[in-house]
């Protein structure tokens, strides 16, 4: 954990570093870019995922801290690339493929996340813009080791999650106000991911991979940009996505600084 | 737009929404919050019994004696003999107060009499994890009563129950809030010490509905009265192999196979009969025939797979796997000569029961002098991913063979109701672990018992501790089919209760690994935080 943490700090600082010194220095313009965007954002969210072949559902609930920057490429094209630190709590999983069966209530595990999106602008007009966007992440966490109780001998399980994200689909943001642009994201919303197991007990050894896969494919967010100052602008951002027995749901607030 | 004002949104907003997301789509806490595995039951619908059957009295019977130079039938013992004497006894309808009344008392019944328990299906903990309209508050010390109520009724609960000394308050929550909005709104009040969900705490045991299970203390032991009434006995509570709650997990799968390499087993018990294979052998009559002309291997088979929640006479350890019975221990008919086994006959047993599909295969037979033919057997069948299970012997020495094989084979030492090591179960390094032996409760032949007597018996022996290993290996091979004999026979080593680590912690050569659990075997251990490792 403590490793992760000190990559993830050491990455912020660089990224830190080199927006900085972009901003310093505005002739030296990053790819020719239009506009560069560092940024941190929070995010947290709720999935509903089945595992197990859709045998059994349970619930994770990831907390995502995020730095990233953002450039426009050329006008209406933008790419940002984010990491940060994750912790996600898988509820209630249950491991019955390794020799002697394991449920995890662990909580929150920690862990790294990085991912990118890239945004085009598609429409224009005077009160309403069309955007296409595309996100990924990927998340991480950190291998942990717990140990079986109640055994006579000694026994240890060890495991590791990773999870991905993707949405597609457009953006229809309001820009008829003079700071605050409201927006409605309707996306494609893919949500997959694994958790390996590896147990230990003396010789008797075993290993299984979960596979996990999201509930509901589509999701709707909400949200809104309002611009601060000409460079600082906030966003925040609820999503909904509604599958057969309900609706996960998620809420996303970020903050970037445009250096020119 | 003034500044303040969207600043003002963008702190409300999002909160907003994301509160409305939990109350108008209805996130569905029945399934979605905490723990919400929905795991397929498996019924286990009750059988027609036949009444008459209830108006039998109880046999019980003691074992048989030694025969020098062959190997034989282990020694069962009563713990009223002296000198590790076998003990005959038949329990008759005079002086025996207890069964009888148990016998005014289930004669009277029939199968309608019985209650069937949740329908036959065993008790699972998925489903809701909290009420979804309540919560459990606790106040700060200093918080007056009066007060604790004023700031709970500003909440417009439905109702508030208090638990007295505890203060503790159960609050129904307003119909218009979900438990975590009441959970993110308390835990804001300073007042509050810690607020949580009204979580479910479901039974996690299943208890079949055969009357006489309150005699098989090796199952469940509450401390209960048990043994032949004349003297009866009574346990330490929950010195047992812990079936109640392993049954949670699984009853075991019709397509496993248990082998009993026995005396045969009695075809028209009617808690055996519809569990038995058609295809045995009798490689000790070279016939097709492994009826029982004995007692012993009806004994043990009931153990390791009786008829279960038929609401009939007892509940085996493997409630819904096959038994292949096959006979392989010769029984003369001269009383007085004791029962035997070839080693070419269980070489031949083995071999037939690996090549008939059997997965677990129980050896209650042994003898002092190791064997080629039988060990290449056994090989055989750990080759073929069975299971062999094997009594350690009942005179207080070394481990007899086929259990001494080790590694290839599972040695089984006998416990008792409390927990302890029997002094006559043999010892040595190749005893894995141990199951009770000491006045079991299981089937007799009904060919063998004639009215007033019912066709069940108590013996004790490490031949009835090797069938509940049996039963138990049976149960995993259900739910991890694709386990090797080797993998399954670790899983219980090394699940089971070291129940003498004060004297002898770790491996020992009285018990092994400990007395096998079956809780620990086949319901998920729950690994919290706490266990992390740094």
């Amino acid at each position: 954990m403590k490793k992760i943490l000190i990559h993830v700090f050491s990455v912020f600082m660089i990224l830190s570093l080199v927006s900085f010194s972009f901003g310093q220095d505005q002739e030296r313009k990053l790819f020719n870019a239009v506009s560069i965007s560092p940024g941190i954002g929070f995010e947290y969210f709720k999935r509903t995922i089945n595992w197990d072949d859709d045998q059994y559902t349970s619930e994770i609930k990831s907390r995502l801290f995020t730095f990233g920057t953002e450039v426009e490429l050329q006008r209406g094209v933008f790419v940002r690339a984010f990491l940060g630190f994750s912790s996600t709590e898988y509820e209630s999983m249950v491991f019955r493929e390794l020799p002697v069966s394991v449920q995890l209530n662990v909580g929150y595990i920690n862990g790294y996340v990085l991912g990118a999106d890239v945004k085009k602008s598609i429409v224009q007009s005077e009160d309403l813009k069309v955007d296409a966007f595309g996100q990924f992440f990927f998340c991480s966490g950190g291998k942990k080791e717990w140990e079986i109780p109640g055994l006579p001998v000694e026994g240890t399980v060890e495991g590791r999650p990773t999870w991905m994200r993707a949405t597609i689909g457009p953006v229809f943001t309001y820009t008829g106000f003079d700071v605050l642009y409201p927006y409605l994201y309707l996306n494609f919303n893919k949500f997959w991911g694994k958790f390996n197991m590896d147990q230990t007990i003396q010789d008797l050894t075993g290993r299984e991979e979960k596979k996990i896969l999201g509930e509901g494919s589509f999701g709707i967010s909400l949200g809104f940009t309002f611009k601060l100052t000409e460079s600082l602008s906030l966003r925040s951002e609820a999503t909904f996505i509604p599958y057969k027995d309900g609706t996960d749901s998620g809420i996303m607030v970020k903050a970037m600084y445009t250096l020119y | 737009m003034k500044r303040e004002k969207p600043l003002f949104a963008f702190i409300l907003i999002p909160f907003f929404l994301f509160s409305l997301s939990t109350k108008l789509f209805k996130i569905d806490s029945n399934r979605n919050q905490t723990s919400r595995l929905m795991q397929k039951q498996i019924q286990s619908p009750a059988r027609q019994t036949d009444p008459s059957q209830q108006e039998k009295n109880v046999v019980a019977k003691g074992s048989l004696e030694r025969r020098a130079g062959s190997t034989r039938i282990e020694k069962a013992t009563h713990p009223s003999s002296q000198n590790n004497e076998s003990l005959k006894f038949l329990i008759d309808s005079s002086g025996l107060t207890r069964v009888e009344r148990k016998q005014e008392r289930d004669t009277s019944l029939s199968r309608e009499n019985f209650i069937i328990l949740n329908e036959g299906r065993p008790y699972s903990c998925s489903g809701r994890d909290y009420a979804p309209d309540q919560v459990m508050v606790k106040f700060k010390p200093a918080v007056s009563e009066e007060m604790r109520e004023i700031a709970l009724s500003a909440y417009q609960p439905r109702k508030i129950r208090r638990i007295p000394r505890l203060d503790i308050y159960e609050v129904h929550i307003p119909e218009d809030l979900s438990v975590e909005e009441m959970l993110y709104l308390l835990e804001r009040n300073p007042d509050v010490e810690y607020a949580e969900p009204n979580y479910i705490r479901r039974l996690t045991q299943v208890t079949p509905n055969d009357p006489l299970f309150s005699e098989q203390y090796a199952l469940y032991n509450s401390g209960q009265e048990f043994g032949p009434p004349a003297s009866p006995q009574s346990g330490t509570e929950r010195a047992d192999i812990k079936a109640r709650e392993g049954w949670v997990e699984t009853l075991g799968d019709e397509t496993v196979i248990i082998a009993i390499l026995d005396t045969g087993v009695d075809f028209n018990h009617p808690d055996l009969d519809d569990k038995l294979l058609p295809n045995g052998y009798d490689y000790a009559n070279d016939d097709s025939d492994p009826t029982d002309d004995h007692w012993h291997g009806t004994h043990v088979a009931g153990i390791a797979a009786a008829e279960t929640n038929n609401g009939e006479g007892i509940a085996g350890v493997a409630w819904n796997c096959q038994i292949l019975p096959i006979k392989v221990v010769f029984v003369p008919a001269d009383p007085l000569e004791d029962p035997y086994a070839l080693t070419s006959w269980i070489a031949d047993g083995i071999r037939y029961a690996v090549d008939s599909g059997a997965h677990v295969i129980n050896l209650s037979v042994g003898g002092s002098t190791p064997a080629q033919s039988e060990m290449l057997a056994i090989q055989y069948a750990f080759d073929n991913d069975v299971v062999v299970v094997s009594a350690a012997g009942n005179d207080g020495g070394a481990v007899l063979y086929p259990a001494a094989y080790d590694t290839i084979i599972m040695g089984v030492a006998a416990t008792d109701f409390d927990d302890q090591w029997l002094s006559w179960s043999n010892t040595g390094p190749e005893i894995d672990v141990s199951a009770p032996g000491e006045t079991i409760f299981s089937l007799y032949p009904t060919n063998l018992v004639s009215p007033p007597f019912l066709p069940y018996a108590w013996a004790s022996g490490t031949s009835a501790s090797a069938p509940h290993v049996a039963g138990l290996a049976a149960l995993i091979r259900s739910i991890k089919p694709e386990m090797s004999a080797e993998d399954i026979m670790n899983i219980i080593r090394y699940t089971a209760d070291d129940v003498n680590s004060a004297t002898q912690s770790g491996k020992d050569d009285f018990i092994g690994y400990g007395r096998i659990n079956m809780e620990r075997a086949l319901v998920p251990i729950i690994i919290s935080a706490l266990l992390e490792k740094r």
